[in-house]
C-alpha cells in the first residue's frame, strides 16, 4: 500500500494544479489588489501598483459613510433600493416556490412533468436576453399594461416613473419626516419604497428564480414520509392543518436554505439594472453593485468604486456565515 | 480555523508574487511608447454616432483617407462611449482618436489621457474662439472642434394642421408655447417630447437668465430666482401634459418620439435632421427658433472634439487624419450628411448657403450657452439630470439646492 | 368525491395559470420577433404576427454584430467548458481521493471562493488582467473562467459518494494514478461529468459580468455584451423591439435545446447546489 500511497503527492498536486493556479490568479489576487486600489485615489491612469498613486488611506471607506457629499448619498440611495428590493423578492420567491411546489406534487394532478419544467426553464435561460423581453413588455404600451387595460387599470409608465410606492400613496411628507435625516437621506427618502421600475425588476427576478426554488421544494417534499401524511388523513386534519403541522415542519431545512439563498442572490443583482435601466430613473434602481461599477468605470474613481464592492462584499459574506452557522445547528 | 488561515496566507503570498513577476500589463508612462512618425498606421478611431448617417459618414471618410495615406483607418462606433473609453484608458488600449464630448474633456485632460496636439498647430485661428476655448485645459488647446450644434425647435407640419394650427401660433414666448401646446392638447395629440436632461432642460435656464453654473464655469449658480421660475414653468408643462419626457412615449429620445409621429413638437439639436433622413424619411417638418423667455432668447450649444489619445502609437498620422476630418471641404459634407454646423469660420458662409433651412440653428450660435466643462463634475451631473427626470413630481428649488451642494464640493470652492 | 373534483379542478387551474405566466413572455418574444415594429408597439399581447416578417431577423444578421457574437459565444462556451469538466473532474478527484499535504486547507479555501459573490469580483478582475496584460483579449475573456469553485465542489461531494473499491482493484493491478483516473475513474464518473457539462455550458453561455470588464472591442463581444450593448442603444438607434426580441430569442435557443434534452440533469444541479454550505 505504501508504495501505491507514495506517488499520490506528487499527482495530487499535480491535478490540483490547474485548477489551484486559475482560481489563484482570478479570484484571490484580484480581491488582494482592489484592497489595494480601495485605498487609493487611482485615477484609471497607468499602474496602480506604482508610488506615484496617491495613497488615501481608509478616505474612499469614509465617504460612504461618514463624510456629507454625493458619494454618501449615492451609496445610500443604492443601498435602499437594495434593501427594499430584497424585502419584496425574498418573501415572495419563497411563498410562490413553495405554493407551486405543493400544487405540483399533488397526487391528484398529472402531467407533473410538464409544469415542473415549464416553472423550471426561465431560470436557465440568459438574464441578459430575459431583461430584453422583460423591457418590452413593461414598455407604457406594451404587454403589461395592455393587461391591466383589460381590467380597466391606467398603467404606469414603468421605466421612467421614479416616484416610490409609498410615495405614490402619501402626496405630502409629514415635516418631522422630511427634517430628520440619516446617513444623508431624511427618513422621508429612506421609507421611499421601491419605485416603480423597481418593480418591474422586482417581477422579472421573482419570475426567473421562483423555478429554481420550486424544484428544490420538490426534492424535499418527495422526501416527507408518505405514512406522516397518511395519518395526517386518518385523524380526520384539513389540508389547512396537514399543511401546517406535517408538511410544513419537514420543509423546514429547505426553506431556511431557500430564503438565505435568497438573501445572498439578491444583494447581487448587477444584469439585469444594467441592460434594463442603468440605475434610471432618478436613481431608482441604482444598486451597490451598479453604482460600484458605475463609480470606477464612468467616473473614473476606482478607488471609491472597488471601496463600495468591498462594502458589499462585507454584507454578503455576513449572510452567508450566518447561514452556515445556522445551517449546522439544525444538523 | 487556522488551517484556513495559513491556506489563506500561502495563497496571498503566491499570489503577490505572480504579481509582482508579471506586472507588465501597465503602461507606466506614456513618453515610453514607441512612435512610428513616419509610413503607414492601422488607426483606431471610436466615436459617438449620432446614427447610422453620421457611422457612415465618418467611415466613408476615414476609408477616404486612408487610400489616400496608405494607411488602415477602422472606425467604430461605441454604444457608450465614456464607459467604453474610460476601461479602454485604464486597460492602456485606447482608440489612437476618438471624439471627446466638450463637457467630458476636462476630465480626460486633467488626467493625462489626451494628447494635447492642437497647441500651435498650423490654421487652429480658423476655429471658432468659443468652440477653441472649450477644448482649452490650463491654457493649452488639447484638440480641434469637430463640429458644433445647437438646440432648436421642430414642429411636425402634418400634425400642426390636423391640430388646426397656423404659422401665426409657432410660439414665440413662453406663453405662448403654453397656449399652443394647450390647442394642441385639446386635439389629442402630445405636444411636446423634450429630453430629461439637463442638455435640453438646461434651455429654459438660459432664456429665463440663468445656468447651472457661472459664466467662468468656476462656481455653481443653481438656487437663484432665475432657474427656479425656468424649472417650475417646465415643470408646468409636464404636470399639464403639454410636455412628456421621451420614455413616458416609450422611445429613446425625443427625436424617435418626433420622428414617429407621437408628437407636434420637439426640442432637439441639427443631428435630429440626419437621424428623421434616416429612420423616418417622410416626416414633415420645419425647425424654428427657440421659444424666448422672460430674459429674452436662450438655447445651449454642444461641440466634440477629435482627441487623440496620450498613448496612441501613430500620433503624427492621427495629427494628419484630424486634420483632413476638420478640412473646410470635410466639414461641409459632414454637414450635409447628418446636419451638424462646421466648426471652423472658413465654412460658415458656405454652411449658411447650402442649408437655408437651418437658419434657427445658426441664429442660436449667437446667443448660445455652451456646456458645463470642469473636471469631475460627472458624477453631479448625472445626479442633476436624475433630478431632472424626477422633476414633475419634485421641488424645482430643492433639486437646485441639491446640486449647488454637490457641484461646490466637486469644483472645490 | 365532489371535493375531489373541485380540488382536481382548482390544482389545474392553479398549474395552468402559472404555466402561462412562466411561459407566455417567451412566446411575445417568439411572436414579436417576427412582427414589424409597428405591428409590435399596437399588439405587443398578440401572439400572432401580422404580418409575418423575417426583416427583423435578417437584419440582426447584416445590420448588427450578431454574427460575430455568435462565433465568439461558441468559442468560448466550447473552451469553457471542456476547461471546466477536465479540471473540475481532476481536483474533485485530487480533493477527495488523492492524499497529499495540504489537501484539507485547499477544501477550506475552496469553500471560501464559493462564498465570493461575483459582482464584487467586477473591478478586481478588471485590475488584474490589465496587470497581467490580458485586458481586450480573447485569453482575458476565456482564461479566468476555466475554473469555477462550485463545479470542483459537485464533483468532490460526487466522488465522496462512491465507493473506493473498484479504483482500489485497478490500482492493486499496478495501475498508476493517470491510468486509473483516466480508464476507471472518469467512465464512472459519467453522471456527475453530464452534471458539470452542463452546468459549465449554461454558466459560461449566459456569462455577461465578466465580459463586460474583459473586452471592450466589438469584435470580442459575447452574445450576451452584444445583446446589452443593443439594448442599451446608442442615440437615434431607436427601440426597433423586434430586433432586440429577435436577438435574445436568438441566444435563448441554445440553451432552450439543451435544457429539454438534458432536464432531469438540471433538477440534479439544483440539489446538488442544495447540499452546499
Amino acid at each position: 500500500m505504501a508504495g501505491i500511497r507514495g506517488n499520490e503527492r506528487p499527482a495530487g498536486w499535480l491535478f490540483v494544479a490547474p485548477a489551484v493556479l486559475i482560481l489563484g490568479l482570478f479570484m484571490l489576487l484580484p480581491i488582494l489588489m482592489a484592497l489595494w486600489v480601495s485605498l487609493t485615489r487611482w485615477n484609471g491612469q497607468g499602474s496602480p501598483f506604482t508610488g506615484s498613486v496617491p495613497f488615501a488611506g481608509l478616505d474612499n471607506y469614509t465617504k460612504l459613510f461618514t463624510d456629507e457629499g454625493l458619494a454618501r448619498q449615492d451609496f445610500m440611495t443604492s443601498i435602499r433600493n437594495n434593501a427594499y428590493y430584497v424585502l419584496l423578492v425574498v418573501p415572495i420567491q419563497t411563498v410562490l416556490a413553495l405554493a407551486l411546489a405543493l400544487v405540483v406534487n399533488n397526487r391528484l394532478l398529472k402531467g407533473k412533468g410538464f409544469f415542473r419544467t415549464a416553472f423550471y426553464f426561465p431560470s436557465v435561460t440568459s438574464s441578459v436576453a430575459i431583461s430584453v423581453v422583460f423591457l418590452f413588455m413593461f414598455a407604457n404600451g406594451g404587454a403589461i399594461n395592455a393587461i391591466l387595460a383589460v381590467f380597466g387599470i391606467d398603467g404606469p409608465q414603468w421605466f421612467s416613473d421614479p416616484r416610490g410606492l409609498v410615495h405614490l400613496f402619501f402626496d405630502t411628507p409629514p415635516s418631522f419626516l422630511t427634517e430628520h435625516s440619516l446617513f444623508g437621506l431624511s427618513w422621508w427618502d429612506w421609507l421611499a419604497g421601491p419605485s416603480v421600475a423597481m418593480c418591474a425588476i422586482i417581477a422579472l427576478v421573482i419570475w426567473t428564480t421562483s423555478g429554481t426554488f420550486m424544484v428544490m421544494f420538490l426534492a424535499a417534499l418527495q422526501n416527507v414520509p408518505v405514512q406522516l401524511e397518511e395519518a395526517g388523513l386518518i385523524d380526520g386534519a384539513s389540508a389547512w392543518q396537514r399543511l401546517r403541522h406535517i408538511i410544513l415542519p419537514q420543509l423546514r431545512p429547505t426553506t431556511f436554505l431557500v430564503v438565505t439563498l435568497g438573501l445572498i442572490g439578491t444583494w447581487q443583482v448587477f444584469d439585469q439594472i444594467y441592460v434594463m435601466s442603468q440605475g434610471n430613473p432618478a436613481k431608482t434602481t441604482l444598486t451597490p453593485a451598479f453604482l460600484s461599477y458605475r463609480t470606477a468605470f464612468r467616473d473614473f474613481d476606482y478607488g471609491t468604486g472597488a471601496a463600495i464592492s468591498f462594502v458589499l462584499f462585507l454584507i454578503i459574506v455576513v449572510l452567508t456565515l450566518v447561514q452556515r452557522r445556522l445551517t449546522r445547528e439544525r444538523n | 480555523m487556522t488551517r484556513l488561515r495559513h491556506a489563506a496566507l500561502a495563497a496571498a503570498l503566491a499570489g503577490s508574487l505572480v504579481a509582482a513577476g508579471c506586472g507588465s500589463g501597465f503602461d507606466d508612462n506614456g513618453s515610453t511608447t514607441t512612435q512610428q512618425s513616419a509610413g503607414p498606421a492601422d488607426l483606431k478611431i471610436m466615436i459617438a454616432s449620432s446614427g447610422d448617417a453620421e457611422t457612415k459618414a465618418v467611415q466613408d471618410a476615414a476609408a477616404q483617407w486612408a487610400t489616400s495615406s496608405g494607411s488602415k483607418a477602422t472606425v467604430t462606433p461605441a454604444q457608450d462611449i465614456v464607459q467604453q473609453l474610460g476601461q479602454a484608458l485604464a486597460g492602456s488600449t485606447p482608440p489612437d482618436v476618438f471624439y471627446v464630448d466638450a463637457a467630458r474633456f476636462a476630465d480626460y485632460a486633467s488626467v493625462g489621457a489626451l494628447e494635447p496636439y492642437a497647441q500651435g498647430l498650423d490654421g487652429v485661428d480658423s476655429f471658432l474662439p468659443n468652440l477653441r476655448q472649450s477644448f482649452t485645459y490650463q491654457d493649452k488647446l488639447y484638440c480641434l472642434p469637430k463640429d458644433t450644434s445647437t438646440l432648436a425647435l421642430q414642429i411636425n407640419t402634418d400634425l400642426w394642421t390636423k391640430a388646426g394650427l397656423t404659422d401665426a401660433d409657432i410660439p414665440t414666448s413662453w406663453e405662448q408655447l403654453r397656449t399652443t401646446a394647450a390647442k394642441i392638447k385639446a386635439k389629442n395629440i402630445t405636444p411636446l417630447a423634450i429630453g430629461d436632461t439637463r442638455d435640453r432642460v438646461g434651455a429654459f435656464l438660459v432664456q429665463a437668465g440663468g445656468y447651472w453654473v457661472s459664466p467662468d464655469g468656476k462656481q455653481a449658480t443653481g438656487d437663484t430666482a432665475q432657474n427656479v421660475e425656468a424649472l417650475t414653468y417646465v415643470q408646468g408643462l409636464l404636470k399639464d401634459g403639454l410636455a412628456k419626457y421621451p420614455k413616458a412615449l416609450d422611445t429613446g429620445w425625443a427625436g424617435e418620439a418626433f420622428g414617429k409621429g407621437k408628437v407636434a413638437m420637439t426640442i432637439e439639436g441639427n443631428w435630429i435632421k440626419g437621424a428623421l433622413n434616416a429612420d423616418f424619411p417622410d416626416i414633415k417638418y420645419t425647425v424654428k427658433e427657440l421659444p424666448a423667455g422672460p430674459k429674452g432668447k436662450g438655447t445651449l450649444s454642444f461641440t466634440q472634439c477629435w482627441g487623440i489619445a496620450a498613448k496612441s502609437q501613430f500620433k503624427q498620422q492621427a495629427v494628419a487624419f484630424v486634420q483632413a476630418m476638420t478640412s473646410a471641404e470635410q466639414q461641409l459634407s459632414f454637414s450635409k450628411a447628418f446636419g451638424v454646423m462646421p466648426s471652423r469660420q472658413d465654412a460658415q458662409a458656405t454652411y449658411q448657403q447650402q442649408n437655408p433651412s437651418d437658419a434657427p440653428f445658426v441664429a442660436g450660435a449667437q446667443y448660445a450657452q455652451g456646456p458645463v466643462n470642469a473636471p469631475k463634475m460627472d458624477s453631479v451631473l448625472a445626479d442633476l439630470d436624475a433630478g431632472l427626470q424626477g422633476l414633475q413630481g419634485g421641488d424645482p428649488k430643492a433639486l437646485l439646492q441639491r446640486f449647488d451642494k454637490n457641484a461646490k464640493t466637486a469644483l472645490g470652492g | 368525491m365532489i371535493r375531489t373534483l373541485t380540488s382536481r379542478f382548482l390544482g389545474y387551474a392553479i398549474l395552468i395559470f402559472f404555466a402561462l405566466v412562466f411561459l407566455y413572455p417567451f412566446v411575445i418574444q417568439i411572436a414579436n420577433g417576427l412582427k414589424t415594429e409597428a405591428n409590435a408597439a399596437a399588439n405587443p399581447l398578440s401572439p400572432f404576427p401580422d404580418p409575418l416578417t423575417w426583416v427583423s431577423l435578417e437584419r440582426i444578421f447584416s445590420g448588427t454584430g450578431f454574427p460575430t457574437w455568435l462565433g465568439n459565444s461558441v468559442l468560448v462556451t466550447v473552451v469553457v467548458t471542456i476547461g471546466r469538466v477536465a479540471f473540475g473532474s481532476m481536483a474533485g478527484y485530487a480533493l477527495s481521493r488523492l492524499q497529499f499535504r495540504g489537501r484539507k486547507a485547499l477544501f477550506a479555501g475552496l469553500l471560501a471562493l464559493m462564498a465570493v459573490p461575483p459582482v464584487v469580483l467586477l473591478i478586481p478582475k478588471f485590475l488584474v488582467l490589465n496587470q497581467l496584460g490580458m485586458y481586450n483579449s480573447y485569453s482575458g475573456l476565456i482564461v479566468p473562467l476555466l475554473a469555477d469553485a462550485t463545479g470542483i465542489f459537485v464533483m468532490k461531494q460526487f466522488f465522496d459518494s462512491v465507493p473506493v473499491s473498484v479504483e482500489e482493484a485497478a490500482r492493486i493491478d499496478g495501475a498508476g494514478v493517470f491510468r486509473t483516473f483516466w480508464s476507471v475513474v472518469l467512465p464512472m464518473a459519467k453522471p456527475a461529468l453530464i452534471t458539470l457539462t452542463i452546468l459549465s455550458f449554461t454558466g459560461s453561455w449566459n456569462e455577461f459580468p465578466h465580459t463586460l470588464v474583459s473586452v471592450q472591442d466589438p469584435g470580442l463581444f459575447t452574445l450576451p455584451r452584444g445583446l446589452a450593448d443593443l439594448v442599451s442603444g446608442s442615440l437615434g438607434a431607436g427601440t426597433q423591439y423586434p430586433l432586440k426580441l429577435g436577438a435574445a430569442l436568438l441566444a435563448t435557443i441554445p440553451v432552450a435545446i439543451i435544457f429539454v434534452i438534458f432536464q432531469r440533469y438540471f433538477v440534479r444541479d439544483t440539489t446538488a447546489g442544495a447540499d452546499k454550505g
